[in-house]
Formats: structure tokens, C-alpha cells, sequence
């Protein structure tokens, strides 16, 4: 996969704030994330994590600040826009699409590569052969399949997306968001609900994922999980970063500590 | 076509029903991206009087009116699409609504098409019949093959949760639009076949109990797989047939079955119910919505039926 | 004369809140827009008819009548077109309720033929004199009665312990149910209420127009959306400020535009709230979209 990023930065965000009424989501957050890591952003709830998610997909727009993906100003409006730039997505309540196929799914991910202009996704379709398969629709098939092999869904494939059990839901939900050929991806909570052997799993996973050479970026509460595989670690509170560093200094900072306590957490 | 098989009321019949077909795709296409539209019947209506001014006030041959009332009627999609974007649900079927009722009054208050008084002598087309054949085929054609298709994929992904298929890089507002567009178009078209095989429309021609028959044929046929609308017409049309045929066979009972109390009462009471006079066979068919919609929501034709009529070819197709 | 279309306005108003009332509780409890309201306000100014002609009630007794038999309409609507059909596909339960439209609508043309039927005098006719404005005893009468109507649902929305559960029942059913709530109830009342409202309004409308006929449910359904709408979906209050507000302004545009153009300023408002303010001019009050 070819790297385009300004000097080994993949995603830099300076001084990003969103206001709901008076209450501050983000509050002046800058930070930046290298390519090729695994970083993790943290915070208690409430801390504004989410809210940089949807602000760096495009969900919500910001107020101020900046968005540069691979030294590129990100200001598309539309999200779907910012997928076809290499930003991809999973949600923390799982949204799959109920009725489709496992193997659907994922090559729902698979269409916008394939088919970039819809005039053109229309033409294919209605001169499709009309036995058998057309070229886009095998290689995009190959490619699914090849991405649910790889998180150990493919034995699935013809199951409905509602009828997998959570796990697999969630491991899913990531084959789709591989799917788009990302060179950013943005996991939300990707070990909510999953028991010790799941997020082995998940760990494992996501080290894949950054040998394919995409960044990624999750937010999570789980934090054994996250000094585990973390390359670097953001904290935020009240919308703000509170502390930036390795997994080691972030153990030991007091300031993370401090807004920890009373939280159920063991750091 | 078929001039000696079929006597004129025979032919009205499949044109009309054949024009309900077109029609319940119209209400497919945009319904395919989740978009429900209570506002087809106003697209015919647009193509209907764009086409019947066309042959009438300016002499054009029916192919070229018709292509240009359903182009009309697209464009017109288009501009109602856009606002249609952003709302869903209750909103976008008030929306649809309000849009087909103001067609109804702009066509009432304007002179230039008869006004109050419809607009009339509209030039007759001998090959209606020909025209919906062909195009209903034609639809066949198209959707079945959307079905099988990335974009029919991507479609169905936005009807089904659309921030997640607009998170994965699909094109929502084009392909919204796209459909939504689509839909205008076939509308137009079934509404310029109408409009010059019926030789006479006003403003209550197409109304809103038309738009909701539209939603309906496809509801009742279902709404996920491309048959459903033909399905849906087809049966919903037959139905006061249906009814008819069974008054027929009634009158076969033999009369000395229903001679006596209480068959004569029971007989004659199915006998009056089953008459084709219109209020009664609109109760039935009231009825029948509402047992339709308690024992088989999701429609007559479902993806999973489908599935099981056609097991060799679907498997073949994902070996 | 501007005074003398203010007060038909007023009544023509007063018509479209009553109407409106029925669709937006039952909007704002079951997010289900219940079609065939319009044609149980038919059915109620039916049943006032006939309790006057063959019955030879008074007025009061038609009302009341109307009232009580509209609201068993509501019961059996729930448990035929309502309760069997599954929630989940938000289409099935509006053609259901269409199915009803359709069997009340031609369940009247059958039993009463497609025509138009005289609504005979109840009232005795007298004309008062305040100020400019000359008013009958009649339109007297049915703006009374319909504003004490509404003076009385909205006491009993806002005031009682059964609306404060309808109010919540349309914010949220599981919160409504964990606070002690008969959801099931509540939809029933619900109907009962809004039903019995319409067929009261069936009978005013049926007085004023000194007729009724088995196709005036179909405006109603279609101005009662609007109005809906325009007071905020499941807004009672609103639904009741905005009935007054569309007939205002559909009897002064046709008294000073045009009688066709008056529809069409009532779908082009639909419009303009739908794409700029959908939650109405007074805001929504019901269960909050996922």
C-alpha cells in the first residue's frame, strides 16, 4: 500500500473544538498520530472520545481546529467522502446492515473501490452479463472473502449479518471497514462485551491489521488491552489531552491517575 | 399486437393493470434506498399532461411525448429528491404528499389543461397496450438485474442503516437521488400511457388514493425483491376479478342447496357481498389489507421465498 | 367583513384542530400515523345524523351519541388494524390502518349510497349582533362547544394522572412502562379519545355545512396532517393552535387570492415546515427517532 504522509505523520489534529450549546466536547485538541502505529485514545467517559471520532469521519462538523490526513486539510463535508480519502470506521454500537449476508457486507465496504462514480456503478449493472458474474463483482468477492479469512469469519459467509453471535458481529464490522482500503482505521471500543479469549483475539487482530500497513487509532476502556499493543497513548479529559506519551509514561502520570480515580479501572 | 385475441374490455384491462405495474416500480426504485414516497402519483400526473400537450397542443408523435414526459417527470424528481435528501420516515411521506397534492391544484387552476373541467380529447394510442409490454419488460430487466448488482447492494445497505453505508464510502446522496430520480421517470411514463389510452384526466385523476394504492402494490407484493411490485399489482388488480369469478361460480350452487332457511340467507348475503358494484368489493379489498398485513407483513414475495423457489441458480451463483 | 371571515376562520379552524388532536396523540404514543382517523370524524357526523332524524334527538344527545360511538370505533380499530400487526415494519401498520380507511369509507357508501345527505336544523337560528361582526346562534354554539372541548382535553393532558402517562407514554414507552405504566392501555385511551373528539367534530362540521357525506373524511385526513405537522407531531396544545392558524389563513387567502388557491397554500406551508422547521412551530412531543 502506498505511504503518502508528510513526514511519517499520519493524522495530525490541531487545536480541533466542538461545542454542543455551552458545553465544550472538545476543547483544543491537538495531537498527532505516526503512521504505521497502533494508537490508542483514552479517557473517562464523557472525555470526548467519541465526539473525535465523528469529528475526523466527518459525522459532525467542527468548530475550529484542523483535520490533516497524510498532510492533507480534511474538510470534506460528507463522510463518505473522507472513507474515500483512506479514513474507515467501526461504530460502538455495532451498526451492521441487518438483512445482508456476512460476505454482503463486507463487499458493501468493497463498492466504493470498485464502483467510485455511480453513473458508472448503474451502467455496470444493467450491462452485466446475464449468467454467471461480471470481473468487478469476482475480484470484489475474492476480496471479501480473502478479508473474512483473514479475521476467521469466512466459514460464515452466507450467514445473515443479524445472526452472528456479538464477537463475530464486531470482527465483522472491522472485515467491512478493511473492505474500503483504508490507510486509517479508527476502531470504537472494540473489546465492549468481549470476554478475556476475545480480546486475545482482538489484540492479535489488530497487530494484523497494522502489519498490512494501516494506522490505527481506538478508543477503548479496556486497559490492559491497551498498554498491551499501544505504540503511543492520547489522554483526554473534558475534551482536552491531559497526557501524550508511551504506554510506560502514561502508567505512571499522575495527572492520568487523578482523572482516573473513582473510575473502576486498574491502569 | 394481439388486435384479434383480445376484445376491447380485455385490453383495457391489462393496460390499466399493466400501467399499475410500471407504476408500483416507480414507487420500487426510490423505496429500494429506504425512501418512502406517498408522491408517484404526481410524477404521473407530470408526465401525463407534459406528454398529452405534447400530441394534443402541439401535434408530436406518442414515442416522442412520451419519452419527453418521462424525462419531465425527471427532472422534476430530481428537484423534489433534493429536499427529500435530509428527511425520513413521517417527514419525507408528508413531504411526497404535499407535492403530489400541489401538482393536483396547479393542474386544477390551470386553464391552458382544461382547468376544472380536465382535460379532454386527448389523442388515443392504439399500441398502449404494445408500449406497456415492452416497458414492464424492460423494468424486469432493470431491477432484476440491480438486485444482482454492487449498486442494488449498495442500495439495499442504505435502506438498511444508512450512516453505516454512507461510513463506508457509499455515495449515499447520489445514489439516493439517483433512485429517487428513477422513479419520477417510470411514474411519468405510466402516467403518459394513461393519459392517452384513458383520453381524459383532471385534477382528481391522480390523487392520493392513487399514490397510496402505489405504496401498496408494492408493500403487499414486498418490497425486497424486484418481483414484488409485479406481484403486488398484479394480485391487488385481480382481486375484484377474483371476487367476480367467485360470485360466477356461486350462481352454480345448485338452487335447490339455498332454498331453504338459512342457506338462501347466507347465499344471498355472499351473493350481494361478491357483487362487483364498487363499495362492496373496496370493503373486501379493506379486508384483505388488513389479514394481509397480520399474517404476512413483509409482503407475498420475500427474499427468503425467493430463495427457496430458485435454490439451484442462487446456490450456483455463490459457489 | 374582514371580522365576518375571521369568524368562519375561526370555525373552519376550530374543525382542522379537532381533527388534528386525534391524529397527533396517536402520532406522538405510537409513531403510527392512523390514517383512517378522517373517516371516523365521517362516521361520527353519520351517527349524529341519524340520531336526529330517526331518533329525534336533540343536539346534545347527537354529540354525545357521536362521541360514544366513535370511541368504540377507536376500541375496535385497535384491536383489528393495530394490535395484530407487527410494530417492526414501519409500513405494515399504515396499510393496515388504510385497509380500515378504506372498509369505513365504503362501508358508508354502501349503507348510505355516495351522495350527500341534509343535516336538518337542530338549533334554532338567531343572529347576534356585537359590534361590526354579525354572528348566528349556530356558529355560537359550535365554536363553544368545540373550544370547551379542547379546553377540557388539554386540562386533562396536562392536569391528570392518565394524560401525564399518555405524555410519557410519547416520550419513551420503556421509561413510561418502568414508571408504572400500562403501555397497552395508554394506546387505547389514546384512540378512545382522539376517535371521540372526531366524531364530536363529525357532528359540528355536519351542522355547519348542514350536510354530511360518506367523502368528508378524505380533506379531513389531508388537513389534519398538515396541522399535525404544523403544531408539532404529537403536540396537543400545538395541533389545537395550528387548526385555528390553517383555517385562518385558508378562509382569508380565499376570500382574498382565490377559492382554488386556498389549498394550495395549506400543502405549500406543508412544505415549507417539512424542509425548514419539521418539528413544527411548537415542537414535537413524542418518542425520539434512534
Amino acid at each position: 500500500m502506498p505511504e503518502r504522509s508528510a513526514n511519517g505523520v499520519c493524522l495530525a489534529i490541531e487545536g480541533l473544538t466542538k461545542r454542543f450549546g455551552g458545553f465544550y466536547a472538545l476543547n483544543e485538541l491537538s495531537m498527532q498520530v505516526a503512521t504505521g502505529h497502533i494508537h490508542a485514545l483514552i479517557g473517562p467517559n464523557g472525555a470526548g472520545k467519541t465526539t473525535f471520532f465523528n469529528l475526523v469521519t466527518g459525522v459532525l462538523p467542527a468548530d475550529k481546529g484542523r483535520i490533516v490526513f497524510e498532510g492533507e486539510v480534511v474538510d470534506d463535508a460528507r463522510p463518505s467522502k473522507r472513507t474515500l480519502r483512506g479514513i474507515a470506521r467501526t461504530f460502538q454500537n455495532i451498526r451492521l446492515f441487518p438483512h445482508l449476508t456476512v460476505l454482503e457486507t463486507v463487499m458493501i465496504g468493497a463498492h466504493c473501490r470498485a464502483f467510485p462514480s455511480v453513473v458508472g456503478a448503474l451502467g455496470k449493472a444493467v450491462l452485466q452479463p446475464p449468467f454467471g458474474e461480471a470481473g468487478e463483482e469476482r475480484t470484489m468477492r475474492e476480496h471479501a472473502l480473502e478479508l473474512l479469512s483473514f479475521l476467521g469469519l469466512a466459514s460464515q459467509q452466507d450467514a445473515k449479518a443479524s445472526d452472528l453471535p456479538y464477537g463475530e458481529q464486531r470482527k465483522l464490522e472491522m472485515a467491512r471497514a478493511l473492505a474500503t482500503q483504508p490507510r486509517l482505521l479508527l476502531l470504537d471500543e472494540p473489546a465492549a462485551g468481549m470476554n478475556p479469549h476475545e480480546t486475545l483475539e482482538l489484540d492479535e487482530t489488530i497487530k494484523k491489521i497494522r502489519d498490512r500497513g494501516i494506522t490505527v487509532v481506538l478508543v477503548e476502556h479496556d486497559m490492559r488491552l491497551v498498554m498491551e499493543i499501544s505504540d503511543r497513548i492520547t489522554v483526554l479529559n473534558f475534551g482536552t489531552r491531559i497526557a501524550d506519551g508511551v504506554p510506560n509514561e502514561i502508567q505512571s502520570n499522575p495527572a492520568v491517575i487523578e482523572a482516573y480515580l473513582g473510575e473502576d479501572v486498574k491502569l | 399486437m394481439f388486435e384479434g385475441l383480445l376484445d376491447g374490455y380485455t385490453r383495457s384491462l391489462l393496460i390499466f393493470a399493466g400501467i399499475n405495474v410500471i407504476a408500483a416500480y416507480s414507487f420500487y426504485a426510490p423505496f429500494k434506498t429506504g425512501q418512502v414516497s406517498l408522491g408517484q402519483a404526481g410524477f404521473m400526473a407530470v408526465g401525463a399532461y407534459t406528454a398529452a400537450i405534447l400530441t394534443q397542443k402541439f401535434g408530436m408523435p406518442f414515442a416522442v411525448a412520451l419519452v419527453a414526459g418521462g424525462a419531465v417527470a425527471g427532472v422534476v424528481g430530481v428537484a423534489v429528491g433534493f429536499p427529500a435528501l435530509r428527511i425520513k420516515g413521517i417527514y419525507l411521506l408528508l413531504l411526497t404528499l404535499g407535492f403530489a397534492e400541489i401538482v393536483s391544484v396547479i393542474v386544477l387552476s390551470w386553464d391552458y389543461v382544461g382547468g376544472a373541467q380536465g382535460f379532454r380529447k386527448i389523442p388515443f394510442n392504439r399500441y398502449t397496450l404494445d408500449y406497456v409490454i415492452v416497458i414492464i419488460l424492460v423494468l424486469l430487466m432493470l431491477f432484476a438485474r440491480l438486485e444482482r448488482s454492487s449498486l442494488g447492494r449498495a442500495m439495499d445497505s442504505i435502506h438498511q442503516d444508512e450512516t453505516a453505508a454512507e461510513a463506508m464510502g457509499i455515495d449515499v446522496v447520489r445514489i439516493k437521488l439517483l433512485a429517487f430520480g428513477l422513479g419520477a421517470v417510470i411514474a411519468g411514463l405510466a402516467g403518459a400511457l394513461y393519459a392517452h389510452h384513458a383520453t381524459y384526466m383532471d385534477s382528481t385523476t391522480f390523487n392520493v388514493m392513487m399514490g397510496i394504492e402505489i405504496l401498496m402494490f408494492v408493500v403487499v407484493g414486498g418490497g425486497s425483491t424486484f418481483l414484488g411490485p409485479l406481484v403486488g399489482a398484479a394480485v391487488l388488480n385481480m382481486i375484484p376479478e377474483i371476487l367476480r369469478a367467485l360470485r360466477d361460480w356461486l350462481e352454480l350452487v345448485p338452487v335447490a342447496w339455498t332454498n331453504f332457511f338459512p342457506m338462501n340467507r347466507v347465499y344471498d348475503f355472499l351473493h350481494d357481498f361478491l357483487d362487483f358494484e364498487n363499495a362492496k368489493r373496496l370493503i373486501a379489498y379493506g379486508i384483505i389489507l388488513i389479514i394481509m398485513m397480520i399474517v404476512r407483513p413483509d409482503g407475498l414475495v420475500t427474499r427468503d421465498s425467493l430463495r427457496r423457489l430458485a435454490p439451484a441458480r442462487w446456490k450456483a451463483k455463490h459457489a | 367583513m374582514i371580522f365576518q371571515q375571521l369568524i368562519n376562520g375561526l370555525m373552519l379552524g376550530a374543525s382542522y384542530a379537532l381533527i388534528a388532536i386525534g391524529y397527533t396523540l396517536i402520532f406522538g404514543v405510537l409513531r403510527l400515523l392512523y390514517f383512517a382517523h378522517g373517516e371516523v370524524f365521517m362516521v361520527g357526523a353519520f351517527v349524529g345524523l341519524y340520531l336526529v332524524v330517526l331518533g329525534h334527538a336533540n343536539i346534545y344527545v347527537a354529540l354525545i351519541g357521536a362521541m360514544l360511538a366513535c370511541g368504540l370505533l377507536g376500541i375496535i380499530a385497535v384491536y383489528v388494524s393495530v394490535r395484530p400487526v407487527p410494530k417492526d415494519r414501519p409500513l405494515a401498520p399504515l396499510i393496515s390502518t388504510i385497509g380500515l380507511t378504506i372498509i369505513l369509507q365504503n362501508l358508508a357508501v354502501y349503507i348510505f349510497g355516495g351522495q350527500q345527505m341534509a343535516f336538518p336544523e337542530t338549533i334554532r337560528q338567531e343572529l347576534y349582533q356585537l359590534g361590526p361582526v354579525t354572528i348566528s346562534s349556530v356558529q355560537i354554539f359550535i365554536l363553544v362547544t368545540a373550544v370547551t372541548l379542547m379546553l377540557a382535553l388539554w386540562l386533562f393532558i396536562e392536569r391528570s394522572k392518565t394524560g401525564r402517562a399518555i405524555r410519557a407514554t410519547a416520550e419513551n414507552h420503556e421509561t413510561a412502562a418502568l414508571l408504572g405504566v400500562d403501555v397497552n392501555r395508554v394506546v387505547l385511551i389514546t384512540f378512545v379519545i382522539g376517535s371521540g373528539i372526531a366524531g364530536v367534530a363529525g357532528v359540528l362540521d355536519g351542522i355547519k355545512n348542514s350536510g354530511v357525506s360518506p367523502f368528508m373524511g378524505v380533506g379531513a385526513t389531508a388537513k389534519g396532517l398538515i396541522v399535525m405537522l404544523l403544531g408539532g407531531l404529537g403536540n396537543v396544545p400545538g395541533a389545537m393552535v395550528a387548526g385555528l392558524m390553517l383555517g385562518m389563513i385558508e378562509i382569508l387567502s380565499a376570500a382574498y387570492i382565490g377559492t382554488t388557491e386556498r389549498d394550495f397554500f395549506s400543502f405549500l406551508i406543508l412544505i415549507l415546515i417539512l424542509l425548514y422547521k419539521p418539528t413544527g412551530l411548537f415542537g414535537t412531543r413524542t418518542i425520539e427517532e434512534r
